[in-house]
């Protein structure tokens, strides 16, 4: 294997990679990126046996040929290398070593026999779509806030996919809960999807997926089974195995018979509760609302620090009510919505609240009040 | 045809009989030293050969018994202790039920020689494995001395489960260890027949008058001296029940939960609620790993609990358990709390021990020298700074003189360089127990200088404490917030479990926890701590109807918010390395004074320790 390539195109290919690979690992070649020189490309692969990546990036080849590296190190290297580098990429004799020459620096790193590197089994997708970037990314950023971090309800580490209607409209739906908060947010459905079953994508697959998605402004095809799924971009690849599980029949905590409706500024509300939660030190900020006609007023305790109160317009009209939430799960909720105007709508304290921004039905939010 | 079913011989009725209450040899000897106590002695001698096994020998000096009374002893369920009435609601003594004579009797050769005081001669009787012979004048002194040769030799089976002869000599040392720590008015001796293994005197006169001093005599008699000048004072009484004795201090632990006694009406008992109950109280000054040690003696009406529960009467049943638990819990934590900031002179010991110079000579092991006498009796419910004060008295007779106090005091504005334009006075040395703070080594460890001796803080562990405390008191007075669950999670327990959990829903709930009942076997969990954040709800329920089931605690719930807490204090407290000056290490110092449990971390590390001032010289060889 010899190839030359230019150091930019190494290291953005060399960027979505390296973040598959975990830092430590009880199994070597997991550390290492597949490196596969042909046809005028260079393939990287890299794989944490849940999520694989595959890029591929046009090279100058010399000499065909494939190696594994680890990929942190690779990666460090070429980030270091100046701007506008050409690199080198070539064996050693015996294959042992690949060997990195740019400008006047020279690298050898340790390789691994590039057959004990795990393929993802290639195994069928049942169902394939295209959705736009700008759609999959509206559903991951206004969800995944609210997954999980908790693992033995493994089930809610992810965001749940599936197909259905929503008022008649055949919808591809993106739900996430850690059991606190809820976020629901749909898109109209794309053609193929129709029947797919629904799924739950892991957390770091989100993650990963997320920094994919901000490089590309095309369509992404999608392509899942029950236990997989896969992502293609423009040369970039990733297939991701899915959590197995079910996810909890979320439309039951979702209230429809709530009536307590309160319409604010968002952004005004947003601001208003962080300065008040400034009080209290406490891991868990809660701020209680007191809501009346026309008018919010929240306030903050804390035995120690002392305490904080303001008063926000508002429109209400029905009966007044006291509501206390968690300070941070309230602003997540806020920081998803883009209109001005976001839609509060209450039972009472200790029954979930509907969360909506006044200017985009797609999406709903439920926060289960805290007691305070 | 005759029937099949016939009445057992009355001596194998006493066999089976002493099966239960005879299991070694430490039951006999309970049972008889149990006996001479009733028999209102004031020393019980006794003497063991090849661990019980040969002879077990108790000799007391209490009423005594005629000779009509001797053939009536060994006769089954015949007792001086019940009335012909009375109610096995109301025990006063420690026995009651008339067995043990005479199922030791069956078991092996027992001979009984009594003399009432006013009698002018003895009388003896001897049982041989079930068969009674004739009362027979004899010598003895007033008192009884009761025999027991060759147990077990009438049932080899269990003859055959007896361990080592050290192993059951321990055992009956145990047994007396017990009986000597709930009544100190009685002298009690153990010897093998040729060394002494264990020596109590009667502690009469002036310190009968303060029970608590007595008895502390008594517990370091028993315990060993350390226990006795590590313990704070436990009395609380509530509703009919009162509640004595003596708790370790949290900086005084073990690796065995071995050294925790109950004691009820002056009877000692095994008890699971006991070890629940001291965990709960210890529950974070202590690591999980490590025990307290605790001797309490519980007195309650003899109808609310219920000794009549196995033969032995080594566990017993309470009618208001709960009300039992709570006293426990609230004595000692009320009396902990009364012990401010004290650390267990154990630590300074250990430190002496370790500077002990090279190639110094083999002097004794350095002690404290803590007499029991000179401290006067903690007094629980004053204020920790009163407490500390009496704990930091000087001894009386002490090398102290008062040329040397005055030099101590000048001191301190000569020598030490202060950074500050305007030193703050010195403050009353008898307000500040952990003195004057003199310098900050390493960045880490703050010196200061008490009226007799030096103190060493880490300044870490003792902020942490601090901030810890602060935190759990602003936690109690501001309630605990309650995060609503939007999936309310079901876990599946045994119905027993569930049950037992759902009695005790109201007190989880005022921790945070609000869980409901969801059909036989299942609670559902509505509501957790928002201190929380995430948790592991089913795991949470799941420890707490285990640790229900086990010790009748809820601690795992407290355990995890203490853990936040903890981690919080830690992050938000004044780190090692940090540097500090006078003024900030004298407001620690101060404010450790003011607050309670600040003498150890929250895993029972001390946070300061203490060398006295005779110790340092002791050191140096001044002494």
């Amino acid at each position: 294997m010899q190839l030359t390539i230019e150091r930019s195109a190494l290291l953005k290919s060399l960027g979505h990679i390296q973040s598959v690979v975990e830092r430590r690992n009880t199994i070597p070649i997991l550390s290492n990126v597949k490196l596969d020189a042909r046809d005028g490309a260079l393939g990287l692969n890299a794989t944490d046996m849940d999520l694989e990546i595959a890029e591929s990036v046009g090279s100058d080849i010399a000499k065909a040929g494939a190696s594994t590296a680890p990929a942190h190190t690779l990666y460090d290297i070429v980030r270091k290398l100046p701007d506008g580098a050409q690199v080198e990429l070539s064996l050693d004799g015996e294959g042992n070593h690949l060997v990195l020459r740019s400008g006047r620096s020279r690298f050898n790193l340790a390789c691994l026999p590039v057959d004990e590197f795990p393929a993802m089994s290639a195994g069928s997708y049942t169902h394939s779509f295209s959705v736009s970037a700008a759609d999959l990314r509206g559903m991951i950023d206004r969800t995944r806030f609210a997954i999980s971090t908790e693992e033995t309800r493994y089930y809610l580490n992810g965001i749940h996919l599936h197909a259905t209607t929503s008022d008649g409209v055949p919808v591809l739906r993106a739900v996430a809960t850690d059991g606190h908060r809820l976020a629901r947010v749909e898109v109209p459905l794309p053609d193929g999807a129709a029947g797919m079953p629904g799924i739950i994508v892991p957390r770091k697959t989100v993650a990963e997926l997320r920094k994919l998605i901000d490089e590309t402004g095309m369509d992404v095809s999608v392509s899942l089974s029950d236990s997989k799924i896969r992502f293609a971009f423009d040369d970039c690849v990733m297939v991701s195995k899915l959590i197995d599980g079910t996810f909890p029949d979320y439309e039951r905590v979702i209230p429809t018979d709530n009536d307590k409706v309160l319409e604010i500024d968002a952004a005004t509300l947003g601001k208003a509760v962080d300065r008040v939660s400034a009080i209290s030190a406490e891991k868990s900020r809660a701020v209680k609302m007191a809501v009346e006609k026309g008018q919010v007023t929240l306030s903050a305790n804390s035995p120690d620090a002392g305490s904080a109160v303001e008063e926000i317009e508002a429109s209400y009209d029905a009966s007044p009510i006291e509501i206390g939430f968690n300070s941070r799960y309230l602003l997540d909720i806020l920081g998803q919505v883009e209109g001005d105007a976001v839609r509060l709508v209450m039972a009472d304290a200790s029954a979930p609240t509907v969360i909506r921004d006044v200017a985009d039905g797609s999406a709903i939010y439920v926060l289960m009040p805290m007691r305070v | 045809m005759t029937g099949t079913i016939r009445p057992l011989p009355e001596t194998l009725v006493n066999r089976i009989a002493a099966g239960e209450v005879v299991e070694r040899p430490a039951s006999a000897v309970k049972e008889l030293v149990e006996n001479a106590i009733d028999a209102g002695a004031s020393r019980v001698d006794v003497t063991l050969s090849h661990g019980g096994k040969a002879l077990i020998a108790v000799v007391d000096d209490g009423r005594g018994m005629g000779p009509d009374d001797l053939a009536l002893a060994v006769e089954r369920h015949c007792t001086s202790k019940l009335a012909d009435d009375a109610d096995l609601t109301d025990i006063r003594t420690l026995g009651f039920r008339g067995e043990a004579l005479p199922s030791i009797g069956s078991v092996a050769r027992l001979a009984i020689t009594s003399r009432p005081p006013g009698a002018d001669q003895a009388w003896r009787i001897a049982v041989e494995a079930g068969r009674v012979g004739a009362v027979e004048p004899a010598a003895h002194p007033p008192g009884t001395r009761v025999e027991v040769r060759d147990l077990f030799h009438a049932t080899p089976a269990r003859l055959k489960f007896l361990k080592a002869d050290r192993t059951e000599q321990n055992h009956a040392a145990d047994t007396i260890k017990r009986l000597a720590m709930a009544h100190p008015e009685v002298a009690f001796s153990l010897s093998d027949g040729t060394r002494t293994l264990l020596k109590a005197p009667a502690l009469t006169g002036g310190l009968l008058d303060d029970p608590h001093a007595a008895r502390r005599e008594r517990l370091g008699a028993v315990l060993g001296r350390e226990f006795a000048t590590n313990c704070v004072t436990v009395d609380v009484d509530r509703e009919g029940a009162r509640l004595t004795g003596h708790a370790g201090l949290p900086t005084f632990h073990k690796a065995t939960a071995q050294d925790q006694f109950l004691f009820v009406n002056g009877r000692p008992v095994r008890d699971r609620l006991l070890h629940g109950a001291i965990r709960g109280a210890y529950q974070d000054f202590l690591a999980r790993d490590r025990h307290p040690v605790v001797a309490l003696y519980l007195d309650l009406d003899p109808a609310a609990v219920d000794v009549n529960v196995h033969p032995a009467k080594t566990e017993v049943r309470f009618r208001d358990a709960a009300l039992v638990r709570g006293l426990i819990v609230s004595g000692i934590r009320h009396a902990l709390a009364g012990a401010g900031h004290r650390a267990s002179t154990t630590v300074a010991a250990g430190l002496l021990g370790r500077a002990r110079p090279e190639g110094a000579e083999d002097h004794p092991a350095p002690r404290l020298a803590l007499g029991g006498s000179w401290r006067g009796p903690a007094r629980p419910s004053s204020g920790a700074l009163e407490t500390a004060r009496a704990w930091q008295a000087p001894p009386a007779g002490d090398t102290n003189g008062p040329g040397f106090a005055e030099a101590s005091a000048r001191v301190p504005d000569a020598a030490t360089p202060s950074p500050e334009p305007q030193p703050e006075p010195d403050p009353d040395p008898a307000d500040t127990p952990l003195g004057r703070a003199r310098a900050q080594v390493h960045t880490t460890y703050i010196l200061a200088e008490t009226t007799d001796g030096l103190v060493i803080v880490d300044q870490h562990a003792a902020h942490e404490r601090l901030v810890y405390e602060r935190m759990k008191a602003a936690l109690a007075d501001g309630g605990i917030a309650r995060q609503g669950l939007l999936l309310p999670e079901v876990v599946e327990l045994d119905e027993a479990a569930a049950a037992r959990l759902l009695t005790r829903a109201d007190e989880l709930a005022t921790l945070g926890l609000v869980i409901e009942g969801f059909g036989p076997g299942a609670v559902v969990v509505r509501e957790v701590p928002a201190l929380l954040g995430q948790v592991d709800a089913a795991g949470l329920v799941r420890d707490l109807a285990d640790e229900l089931a086990e010790w009748g605690q809820t601690l795992a719930l407290k355990d995890r918010m203490a853990d936040v807490c903890g981690t919080m204090a830690c992050h938000g407290s004044v780190r090692a390395g940090r540097r500090l000056n006078e003024a900030e290490m004298n407001a620690l110092l101060r404010q450790m004074e003011a607050t309670p449990h600040s003498g150890q971390c929250n895993h029972g590390r001390p946070t300061y320790v203490e060398l006295r001032l005779a110790d340092i010289e002791r050191l140096f060889g001044r002494r």
